[in-house]
């Protein structure tokens, strides 16, 4: 419905007849805007928008395969150091020396075991690459309204999850036998290391730290330095300022070279008492501190695991109430059908910029259903605008006449002009 | 979607894994087939055992199973950081790049989603987010309000109508006001059930009792179900056939759903769902646009209109919006559509702009017809 010259209400006849043959002709395919392959092509858009669904399970892989790997290769390596230690040892008797080798061959007999054990876990794991990769292939036309229901709740599973309401996410997608397509597992590893957060401790959200330590230097992250900085802090909270400074040599001093200046922001606490109200040193003390490393770590851990720094749920939602959102939905007498007539959407779209089109879509007042070429709009002698289908059915049911459900006003059908609008 | 060659990618990550897996195990067996092998000499000969070790320590720094070891590792390194490429080159990598930095209201989110959860009949859902999440309260009022709806859905699931027609009797004349038959359908659905037991006098004092009130409006419906009567022990042989198909069920639910939530003063779709559908559909155009402005960002963050038009699907669309072929901007209270004598509309300041304030006439765009400003109309949508 782009820029075709509209039909002509008073030109000549012979061009009229053939404007609307060609017109007629092409109705079928032409008249919604969501043909069958226009609505695969929206499809195939929307479903570039899933790198998350894929890129997580294969990073949770990735990682497993390589810790696997470290572990064999240490095992692997402590061994052959061993049998070199036995082999230059001076003193070592042959029954000592054949007790040590015996001992090195069960702990490679256990590192076979263990090897065992990490496959079987990596192959769930390549199971679920795959079985996610089917899931999105599997969808098509005549299950596309279930595969959507899936994706929305799969949307708010990844909600519930960031937001650590682990039971709801968990109950949630087992009612929907949809485990499988979300990340319940991984977010595991979150739980220990946010629990702990909330209850002031950095122990698990260092261990993370340790673990990720070669990920976490490559993305320059300076979230292991906001932990100890975190500790000192509490130290001095205590008053206990001795074990603050060796603590501040051991642990924060490496990271001087590179953060400067915000340790000795932090350092120059060791000055004040943790009630001070000095507003530079006081937010230092505050408890708020603690949810700011919470999202800290929990933006941390995102990224490592190829997740967006959002939550999906903000992201879409921001998006469909841009989209949805135009000056008349604030009126009163808006359709409760909108959801921007509902005040929490209405809140929250507040801010939100308005929506933008480019082609004109009417909404006939009466049915509600789209004005297009198949339903012209129609226009009565004081302006307003009804479909030709609800004023057509009015003046059948009323002796040709009609009135108007918004000003009372009372006309003729053939009263009515037809309005052309592409 | 296509995904076959991201398919033989991930196979390949997979494929080189088991390669580096078998390989440690080989390389494992190795060292431990070795040390074994000294052990052995060790113990039987009483022969220099120093030697033997020495033996050992050489034979094992030939194979170098480390070296082996990462070697394989190399290769699988290699197929690890092809796929997350691929990946790239099919999937959008960061859907969150239109994404402006508000923050969502924590409390707000939260109410919307337990009451989507109660709309939808997931009350142990709804019941476990509002204990862990502790800031939605106040949607607690719409399990009530749901809660009748949800009992008479699943008693209909055992075929037994008497809630639904408890309800739907309780609320007859608003349904009528509303245009809707939903009292009768469920009459009829109770009718066929009766009939299909096989009792055909319960059914026609069914008939007798329920159906009166209905003959102004729905005669020949009533008609027809009178005429079932006569087929009460071979329904299914009958004309009338299709009435014993589940299909009825489906609709009556269907309506009562909607007749429901109409009474109610809610929408039919859940309004979470709604608008994330909408988000679905509206982010490519977005991100499409970002992309190209990628420097832009902080720009548009503080627009009032999206920077693209976003087209959705004509379920999405509430409210009419006109937009003028000429300018392409939306109608305004300041700048109303205004219908030519051709039937063409254009916005009022396009009209202005091509009279010259009403000095002169023009012609329309689209047909050659002559426009005078005065005998253009104001539309109201």
């Amino acid at each position: 419905m782009e820029i075709d010259p509209l039909p002509n209400g008073t030109g000549s006849t012979a061009a009229t007849t053939t404007t609307e043959t060609t017109v007629t002709a092409t109705l079928p395919t032409a008249v919604s805007n969501t043909t069958p392959s226009s609505k695969l092509s929206q499809l195939t858009e929307s479903l570039k928008l899933e790198h998350q669904f894929l890129r997580v399970p294969f990073e949770h892989y990735k990682k497993t395969i390589r810790a696997n790997h470290r572990t064999a290769e240490k095992e692997v390596s402590s061994v052959i150091s061993s049998v070199a230690d036995v082999a230059d040892s001076n003193e070592i008797s042959k029954d000592d020396a054949v007790l040590s080798l015996t001992s090195l061959v069960s702990r490679l007999q256990g590192l076979k075991r263990k090897l065992e054990e990490g496959s079987r876990t990596e192959n769930l794991q390549v199971q679920n690459c795959r079985a996610r990769l089917d899931h999105l292939e599997s969808v098509d036309a005549e299950n596309l309204s279930e595969w959507n229901n899936v994706r929305f709740k799969r949307i708010l599973v990844d909600y519930m999850l960031r937001m650590s309401y682990y039971d709801t996410a968990r109950k949630l997608a087992e009612s929907s036998k949809i485990e499988e397509l979300v990340d319940l597992e991984v977010f595991q590893e979150a739980k220990k290391a946010v629990d702990a957060l909330k209850n002031q401790e950095v122990g698990p959200a260092l261990a993370w730290c340790a673990e990720n330590k070669s990920r976490l230097k490559k993305s320059k992250s300076k979230f292991e330095f906001q932990l100890r900085l975190q500790e000192f802090i509490e130290l001095v909270r205590a008053e206990n300022y001795m074990r603050a400074i060796l603590y501040a040599r051991r642990y924060l001093a490496p990271w001087g070279a590179t953060h400067l200046k915000e340790l000795q922001l932090v350092m120059t606490t060791l000055a004040f008492r943790s009630n001070t109200e000095c507003t530079k040193y006081k937010v230092l003390f505050e408890p708020k501190q603690w949810d700011f490393l919470v999202d800290q770590f929990k933006q941390e851990f995102y990224k490592l695991h190829g997740m967006t720094l959002e939550p999906l749920l903000n992201i879409y939602l921001q998006a469909g109430l841009s989209a949805l959102k135009t000056p008349y939905c604030f009126e009163d007498d808006c359709t409760k059908e909108d959801p921007l007539s509902q005040e929490n959407f209405r809140k929250l779209a507040m801010p939100l910029p308005y929506s933008k089109q480019h082609h004109s879509k009417l909404v006939c007042y009466i049915t509600k259903e789209l004005m297009d070429t198949e339903n012209p709009p129609q226009v009565l002698p004081n302006g307003y605008v009804y479909s030709t289908k609800a004023l057509k059915e009015m003046a059948e049911k009323n002796n040709g006449k009609i009135t108007c459900p918004r000003t009372g006003l009372v006309c003729n059908y053939s009263d009515l002009v037809k309005a052309y609008i592409s | 979607m296509e995904l076959h060659s991201l398919k033989d990618s991930f196979d390949r990550v997979a494929k080189k894994r088991k390669v580096s897996y078998s390989k440690t195990h080989e390389v494992t067996d190795l060292i431990v087939q070795e040390i074994n092998k000294a052990i052995k000499v060790m113990q039987s000969s009483t022969l220099e055992y120093k030697s033997e070790l020495a033996e050992l320590k050489k034979k094992l720094q030939e194979v170098s199973p480390l070296n082996q070891l990462e070697g394989a590792q190399k290769k699988l390194n290699i197929a690890l950081i092809k796929y997350p490429k691929a990946l790239e080159k099919v999937f959008n990598r960061d859907i969150s790049k239109a994404y402006q930095n508000i923050e969502f209201d924590s409390p707000i989110v939260n109410q919307i989603i337990a009451s989507h959860f109660y709309r939808q009949g997931l009350f142990e859902v709804g019941d476990c987010f509002i204990a862990e999440a502790q800031d939605a309260e106040a949607a607690v009022a719409m399990r009530s309000l749901f809660q009748e709806l949800y009992q008479m859905l699943e008693a209909m699931k055992s075929q037994n109508l008497e809630p639904a027609l408890k309800w739907a009797a309780a609320n007859s004349n608003k349904l009528k006001e509303n245009g809707s038959d939903l009292q009768l359908r469920i009459h009829h659905l109770q009718f066929v059930k009766i009939l299909q037991k096989g009792s055909r006098d319960e059914a026609l004092k069914y008939a007798r009792t329920n159906f009166a009130s209905f003959a102004g409006n729905h005669m020949a419906e009533i008609q027809k179900l009178m005429g079932c009567l006569l087929y009460s022990d071979r329904l299914h042989e009958s004309p009338y056939a299709h009435l014993l198909s589940p299909t009825n069920w489906d609709t009556v639910t269907d309506e009562l759903t909607r007749q429901f939530c109409n009474l109610l003063g809610q929408s039919y779709e859940s309004p979470l769902s709604a608008t994330i559908a909408a988000g679905i559909q509206g982010l490519p155009p977005l991100l499409k646009f970002m992309t190209v402005m990628a420097g832009q960002k902080h720009e548009w963050q503080s627009m009032k209109q999206l920077p693209v038009p976003v087209e959705l699907d004509k379920e999405f669309q509430f409210h009419s919006v006109f937009v003028c072929p000429v300018t392409k901007e939306q109608s305004t209270d300041d700048n109303l559509p205004m219908l030519m004598s051709c039937g063409h509309v254009l916005c009022k300041q396009s009209i202005n702009k091509m009279s010259k304030n009403g000095s002169k006439t023009f012609k329309c765009p689209y047909c050659p017809t002559d426009i005078d400003l005065t005998q253009c109309r104001q539309l109201i949508f």
